[in-house]
């Protein structure tokens, strides 16, 4: 391995991230302006940040704040070990992703460079992506401290702050690297479990989440950071035999004067070493696992010895008990296989609503007795989200993730209408699943409202069929259909959505508009007249419903087939 | 000079490449050919050392690929079939990288080398242009540039005249002719007959990763027993079209039509 290579390929890579000027495809070049925008917010935060401190400082009282930061360094501990912590599950898949997508590195792996230093480069870009945004907060902060600091080292503390800071991201980068890498090997070859892996671990990051969101919404401010100091204690974050605190204590001890000996500074030389190694173990282990195959998605050959393929008779009806034409019954069934088989997109397709649908629970969660009249209506309340959602992704995401294959459906004259048709439908099954879920919530909650549960999963399907073509429409007029190229935009990213701009806010505002005047209309129909009276309404919620998705599917399907090629090649 | 001694690869349970033996000269031009899927592209791979061989070895220059790959891509050059280039760069850039990585001396030399290699494919007036503004054949020749900048003792192609306009075929095949009278080892995949048969001093056909013949023309014809064209010794030795099948197909079109 080589230092002259390594920093070649360093030199080019961050050349070709940071470059501002004249990129873009010709056709879609962006303004100086958006060009620089990254990187000015970035001064402009940081300036905002050290400005702040200088001013708030002083009027508080330097020897406040340093006796305050002195007397809980175990917080500086806790926040730089979650940075470590942070890094490390952001970066779990990051090496077997790097090694699985190394034809793409193909032209670099050709030169007389071994692929030990080629995938060691590559973890280190991926430290300094990790670290950029603990860097662009972080070192204002610190700078700010070390101006008003009286002390004489404290600007000591800034260089010692960019290097801990590197240290504890690669510990983090390269151990998740590492246990990804070991994932994959687990999983090699083994496609039903990788699919399965893929949609636990997804659902599980999920409920996660929400829990994360309950716990931060319900408990008043103090409560909060009490339960989390107590829970970063119990996991270890603040003992001093974890990188953080060392780091922490030499930091915060530059800075404010706080006690710190050799022996913390001998602990931070331990884990730089330490992280090195970890990130060459790293390169070493991609190395390996590039040339020993297992991330390779097998052979696209055909095999040497003969094998008679006994193909079933095609005729997808993925929803049983229904016959549709052949582009619906196609449509459907595509959508579905197409987003089941990347189950990470699946799980966050299914559970995602979870994420908001939380807070209609905190009243009850928290105040249980006092909430307990309205339940029911809550529960109610927090299906509407699923059918909303469920269509937005699976026809309108999805229309817009359908990408160049826009190209054959064009091509085929494919009956446009009808193949967003399928899209809609294809969320029907899975509101059911929802829908029927929630009756059974509403059974164990509150069972005299037994009586509404089939109301309520016929107008969840109704609400699902117009939020699907309202999404699709939406799609089909503000749709990014080269999302897909995008790692921000992808599907399964919930970095930004595929559809833009005002499109997007119609694709969510008026389904939800639809789906809680309908649904309520109809329940407080059912309870100020009698429950049959809520029944009679829910056919004319119905047709109302599918004369939307006629509507809106047909005009989707127009706008499909007159987008520009330009649009998604 | 390559040098490729019982070359295997499995993947899993499936054998790619079958302990395939071939030695090409320097000075050489040899083509490989062979259906798809017939393990052309996973040999080169091997020999460029992006994929290990699962047993056999070969010598590029000398250079063992298992034992010091390094030093053997150090006299490597290589075009891919579908080059993914660093789109941010520009072609200009990218030149100069790959220049870099071979610790080329840089200097007029080397720039005034590098634009006449642009200059001779027609991409010089593109040269400051990002890659990823470039068609499909403009990367091509850029990743040609790239692999014979550092005057490749051995120069492995893959496809290499797929994408590229006829102008730009005709001179690559010139300054290829070139380099092999010059010493230059030349090892290329290809699907189009006529450029091996006018290019190739020596032909290699491989079916399920094994190689079934090997020689000059003459005697690829002798072995075919007098079949005239390339084509045809290809055909006979791999398997030509089931005309049955052609004329079920036909029929049964012409009879929807």
């Amino acid at each position: 391995m080589s230092l002259t290579d390594l920093l070649i390929l360093l030199r080019q890579d961050l050349n070709q991230t940071f470059r501002f000027v004249g990129t873009g495809r010709r056709s879609e070049q962006k303004s100086v302006f958006r060009r620089f925008l990254g990187p000015i917010i970035a001064i402009v935060v940081a300036v905002v940040i050290i400005l702040a401190v200088t001013w708030i400082v002083p009027l508080i009282g330097w020897n406040t704040i340093a006796a305050l930061i002195s007397q809980n360094l175990a917080i500086g501990s806790t926040l730089f070990n979650i940075i470590l912590l942070f890094s490390f599950i952001g970066s779990i898949m990051v090496s077997a992703t790097t090694v699985a997508n190394s034809q793409r590195m193909e032209y670099l792996m050709t030169m007389p460079i071994s692929l030990r230093t080629l995938f060691l480069e590559k973890t280190i870009i991926i430290i300094v992506y990790s670290s950029l945004l603990w860097l662009v907060i972080g070192t204002p902060l610190i700078i700010g401290f070390a101006i008003v600091s009286p002390l004489p080292l404290a600007f000591l503390a800034i260089i010692s702050y960019l290097v801990f800071m590197l240290v504890l991201v690669t510990i983090g980068v390269a151990f998740g690297g590492l246990l990804g890498l070991l994932f994959s090997r687990i999983v090699a070859g083994r496609r039903r479990l990788r699919q399965v892996g893929y949609f636990l671990m997804s659902t599980l990051a999920i409920l996660f989440s929400v829990i994360w969101y309950y716990f931060l919404y319900s408990s008043e401010d103090s409560a909060l950071f009490e339960w989390f100091f107590q829970l970063a204690e119990q996991i270890g974050l603040t003992s001093d035999l974890t990188p953080g605190y060392s780091v922490s204590v030499i930091i915060l001890g530059l800075l404010v004067g706080a006690d710190f000996g050799l022996i913390q500074i001998l602990v931070v030389g331990v884990y730089a070493l330490f992280a090195g190694g970890l990130a060459y173990l790293n390169a070493v282990v991609s190395e390996k696992a590039h040339y020993s195959g297992w991330l390779m998605s097998g052979s696209k050959r055909s095999s040497k010895e003969e094998i008679v393929i006994e193909h079933e008779p095609w005729d997808p009806q993925p929803i049983p008990g229904f016959t549709f034409n052949k582009t619906i019954s196609a449509s459907i069934w595509y959508n579905i296989t197409n987003v089941r088989r990347e189950s990470r997109v699946f799980a966050r397709y299914l559970m995602g609503p979870l994420q908001f649908v939380i807070f209609f629970f905190i009243p009850v969660l928290t105040n249980p007795e006092g909430m307990g009249f309205f339940t029911p209506f809550l529960i109610i309340a927090a299906l509407i989200p699923f059918s909303t959602s469920y269509g937005l992704y699976f026809a309108g995401y999805e229309t817009v993730y359908e990408g160049r294959n826009l190209l054959n459906l064009q091509l085929a004259a494919t009956n446009m209408e009808d193949y967003v048709r399928g899209k809609i439908y294809s969320a029907v099954p899975f509101t059911i699943a929802a829908s029927s879920l929630v009756g059974v919530l509403i059974l164990l909650v509150y069972v005299s409202f037994w009586f509404y549960i089939p109301l309520i999963i016929g107008a969840a399907v109704f609400t699902n069929l117009a939020s699907g073509a309202v999404a699709a429409n939406a799609a089909a007029i503000g749709g990014d259909f080269k999302a897909q190229r995008m790692v921000t935009r992808q599907r399964g990213s919930s970095v930004q959505m595929p559809i833009r701009g005002w499109s997007i806010l119609r694709a969510q505002l008026l389904p939800n508009v639809i789906g809680y005047l309908g649904t309520f209309s109809m329940i407080i129909l059912g309870l100020s007249l009698g429950a049959p009276f809520a029944y009679l309404a829910l056919p004319i919620y119905g047709v109302l419903c599918w004369q939307i998705m006629r509507h809106y599917s047909r005009s989707a399907g127009l706008a499909l087939a007159r987008i520009e090629a330009s649009e998604y090649l | 000079m390559i040098e490729a001694q019982e070359l295997t690869k499995k993947f899993n349970e499936f054998t790619a490449v079958d302990h395939l033996s071939f030695t090409v000269s320097p000075g050489e031009t040899y083509a490989l050919l062979g259906p798809n899927g017939s393990g052309k592209s996973t040999t080169m791979r091997m020999l460029l050392g992006l994929l290990r061989p699962t047993e056999g070895t070969a010598r590029i220059s000398g250079h063992d690929i298992r034992k010091d790959i390094v030093a053997a891509k150090r006299v490597m050059g290589y075009v891919p079939e579908e080059p993914v280039l660093p789109e941010r760069l520009t072609g200009w850039e990218y030149v100069n990288y790959v220049a870099d990585m071979w610790r080329i001396e840089r200097g007029a030399e080397r720039e005034e080398e590098i634009d006449e290699l642009l200059t001779l494919l027609d991409i010089r007036d593109a040269s400051d242009d990002l890659i990823e503004t470039y068609s499909k054949g403009m990367a091509r020749k850029i990743g040609l540039i790239a692999a014979l900048v550092h005057r490749p003792k051995v120069l492995i192609l893959d496809e290499f005249q797929a994408g590229i306009d006829p102008r730009g075929a005709a001179t690559i095949k010139e300054v290829l002719n070139g380099l092999s009278s010059r010493g230059a080892t030349v090892l290329m995949s290809t699907h189009i007959l006529e450029i091996a048969e006018q290019m190739a001093d020596r032909i290699g056909i491989i079916q399920e990763g094994r190689m079934v013949a090997e020689g000059t023309m003459d005697q690829l014809r002798q072995k075919a027993k007098g079949q005239a064209s390339l084509e045809e010794i290809f055909l006979d030795l791999t398997g030509g079209p089931d005309m049955q099948m052609i004329a079920q197909y036909l029929g049964d079109a012409g009879d929807e039509g």
